[in-house]
């Protein structure tokens, strides 16, 4: 579905990724873990348009999507949900909502899909008429998610949905994205809690200063000694 | 403990007191005394002094809003006065050394207009009460006094039985607006606001034509800033692009109009209608150019950058070397006015009707713009510029097509403006006229229809009303800009969205009042 060919992306004189290749099939979850500054995020960005890529293809259903423009990549059903929850704070849930179907015309199906939200979390439903920004941390969370939601992705970029989150929340947050996965979304996830997204999810990829150092079956990664020293935290 | 009740009054004394002196040295109290000598009815005429009584009250206020501001809102009675008392006294104190000073001038008949062009002789004569040696005394006793007053007042005002008073006389009117509501007749319910807009619609019809050809012109003036305030709220309030520059499309319109449409230097004779159509289109010609390059750019390289614009198009009107195209720094003069059906259409009362019917219209196409798609995609952009893209927004088309929105309005208001006065020349497009406009939506409010208007109407029309306050203006304008923030910081009118409930949680369910019902419906 997504296949990612030797990309290269530079932040002025930084070069962020060096050559990253990965891919992933239609309805899996594919987890990126990896410190802070490995590249996840503008990975993420980059297949999403909002980064340009100095070298290297991004294909996506076998069209050549590489360095497309945000707008035109959202259309062909890759939504990104940006790291730190960034909701549109002075606009109500509702029409936040509605911002994320704003590359849908038809009203019914905007219509449509705010239910499916609303029944999916029921909290965004109560909650509809309020300022996103007066929404507590979980609430925003579910939020992006539903709001990158609205557009109906193919395939979803979620960049840390667990961030800042308490324990509770973040096993929530995860079923989720789980249900999500499960009703035939694919989904590339992003995390620094590598314990719980390599249990939801297929296959990992490990990033390191720009270069994937690691990748296989989520379990085989789950287990490989390296990551289980660098990444879960025993020692 | 005695320390710090005294340091703060006295501090605040003396801050006073240097206010006092510097409204002295600028002629600013003889200003206010005649002002509100005007409010009690006197005539004065211009140029000449108001009775020394009117000195005397603003002084008398003066003195009492220091000794109320000095009262500290929690202190207890006693403490409060004694406050009061410190102030006082200090500023009596500090005033009487400055009459001293005064004084001298006054006995050694030394003329300092040389330094302090307002300070007229007979100026410092009444702001002592014309009493010479005494005034000192006289201020020192004043302002204490005073001082006392104000804070006798606050004790007063805020005790508890007032507060109670203002609650009962707070529930009553609400149970008769509550009573009132539910006498309405079904009709006055269903039909009410079409009878109210056909009231304004009548008033807008027939004053112009009762209320006399200055009140047009001050009415047409604040009406052309709404227009203004319209479009560029487009641009800064909607979009969020900081532009500094906006009359540059204003003078594209203007120029427009003035270059079709007078006899000098082209003689085309176009007519109005068209060439404020060739206008509007030039505002937005010119917005393109100028977004297109500047796009990429956000917050204050933005308004560098179109301010640099605006200063640019003023001087290139103003520039020999297109003196023969644009009438250089004279400017053009005889433009023609509209006409309607083949009739002349532009006598005071007919610009007004043109104002007040774009104005409506303006207001109308905004409100229509706010709730489209567009508007949301704006105020998407505006709030964080990457998830906006994320979500689908194409960022360059939205924010051009606003700056072309707002030119256009610009175009239109400048295109009346310049057919109105019958001239137009660089000086009409200054930075200033940016700043007025910019001014109008931060003191009225942004993204408030009502906000603007009310904004134009204060720093446009207030200001042509009072005459007087002509050479102050600038002072009361920073003075009203500082205010504003630190009062009401989002405008006079703050824009409201009524679809919104506030997350107030426990405190909503202890104030449940059967009135907040509505809210959550």
């Amino acid at each position: 579905m997504l296949k990612v060919t030797d990309l290269n992306v530079h932040y002025g004189a930084i070069h962020a990724l060096q050559g990253v290749s990965f891919n992933l099939q239609e309805g899996e979850i594919v987890t990126l873990i990896g410190a802070n500054g490995a590249g996840k995020s503008t990975l993420l960005n980059t297949i999403s348009g909002l980064l340009p890529a100095v070298k290297g293809k991004v294909d996506y259903l076998d069209e050549d999507i590489t360095n497309l423009e945000p707008q035109k990549i959202v259309r062909k059903g890759i939504v990104q949900v940006p790291e730190g929850r960034k909701i549109f704070a002075a606009m109500t849930v509702m029409e936040n909502l509605e911002m994320g179907a704003f590359t849908v015309t038809d009203k019914k199906l905007i219509a449509d899909k705010v239910e499916e939200m609303f029944a999916k979390f029921p909290i965004l439903g109560k909650r509809s008429k309020q300022l996103g920004g007066t929404l507590s941390g979980g609430e925003q969370q579910m939020l992006a998610i539903a709001r990158g939601l609205m557009a109906s992705p193919k395939l979803l970029l979620l960049d840390e949905p667990s961030m800042g989150l308490s324990p509770v929340l973040v096993e929530q947050i995860f079923d989720t994205i789980q249900s999500i996965n499960n009703s035939g979304t694919s989904v590339i996830l992003v995390e620094q809690n590598a314990q719980m997204a390599l249990v939801i999810a297929h296959r990992a990829y490990v990033l390191e200063t720009g270069k994937i150092v690691l990748e296989g079956d989520a379990q085989e990664v789950l287990q490989n000694p390296m990551v289980i020293e660098a990444y879960l935290g025993v020692t | 403990m005695n320390k710090n009740l005294v340091s703060p009054s006295l501090k605040r004394g003396l801050t006073f007191g240097i206010v006092m002196i510097i409204f002295v040295l600028i002629d600013l109290d003889v200003m206010v005394a005649t002002m509100l000598s005007k409010l009690f009815g006197a005539n004065v005429i211009r140029g000449s002094l108001p009775d020394v009584r009117f000195m005397v009250l603003f002084l008398i206020l003066f003195g009492m809003f220091v000794g109320w501001s000095t009262s500290s809102d929690d202190a207890k009675p006693t403490t409060k006065l004694f406050q009061a008392l410190v102030a006082g006294l200090t500023l009596g104190v500090v005033l009487g050394l400055f009459d001293l000073i005064l004084n001298q001038l006054i006995v050694t008949g030394t003329d300092v207009r040389k330094y302090l062009a307002a300070l007229a002789p007979e100026s410092i004569r009444l702001f002592l009460f014309d009493q010479g040696a005494i005034s000192p005394l006289l201020h020192l006793g004043l302002f204490t006094v005073a001082s006392l007053l104000g804070s006798l007042m606050k004790i007063l005002l805020k005790s508890e039985s007032a507060s109670r008073f203002f609650k009962g006389v707070k529930s009553g009117y609400q149970g008769l607006k509550a009573k009132a509501q539910a006498n309405t007749p079904n009709w006055v319910k269903k039909y009410g606001k079409f009878l109210l807009f056909l009231l304004i619609g009548l008033l807008a019809f027939f004053l112009p034509r009762i209320w006399g050809s200055y009140n047009n012109y001050v009415v047409g003036l604040v009406g052309l800033y709404v227009i203004l305030g319209i479009g560029l709220n487009i641009i800064v309030g909607l979009s969020g692009q900081l532009m500094l520059g906006f009359a540059a499309f204003f003078a594209m319109g203007a120029y427009s109009v003035a270059l079709l449409n007078a006899p000098l230097p082209h003689g085309i004779m176009l007519g109005f209608w068209p060439s404020l159509l060739i206008g509007i289109l030039m505002a937005v010609v010119a917005a393109v150019l100028l977004g297109l390059p500047v796009m990429g750019m956000r917050g204050d390289y933005l308004a560098i950058v179109t301010l640099g614009f605006g200063e640019i198009i003023r001087i290139l009107l103003k520039s020999d070397l297109l003196t023969s195209f644009t009438g250089g720094p004279r400017g053009i003069q005889d433009i023609r006015g509209p006409t309607l059906f083949g009739q002349p259409f532009s006598s005071d009362i007919d610009y007004t009707y043109i104002i007040l019917v774009v104005m409506v219209l303006s207001i109308i196409i905004y409100k229509r713009l706010e709730r489209s798609r567009t508007g949301r995609a704006w105020l998407a952009v505006k709030e964080d510029t990457k998830v906006a893209q994320a979500t689908g927004v194409n960022i360059m088309t939205n924010k051009l097509l606003a700056l072309c929105l707002g030119a256009a309005f610009a175009g239109l208001a400048g295109g009346i403006f310049a057919a109105r006065n019958q001239f137009t020349g660089p000086n009409d497009h200054q930075l200033m006229v940016s700043m007025n406009i910019l001014s109008i939506l931060i003191v009225g409010g942004v993204n408030s229809i009502p906000g603007i208007i009310l904004g134009a109407f204060t720093l446009k029309g207030l200001p042509e009303i009072l005459r007087e306050i002509e050479n102050y203006r600038l002072l009361v304008f920073g003075g009203l800009l500082v205010v504003m923030m630190i009062s009401r910081p989002e405008g006079l009118w703050p824009a409201t969205r009524p679809n919104i409930e506030k997350d107030e949680g426990n405190k909503l369910k202890e104030d449940g009042a059967p009135g907040e019902g509505g809210l959550n419906d």
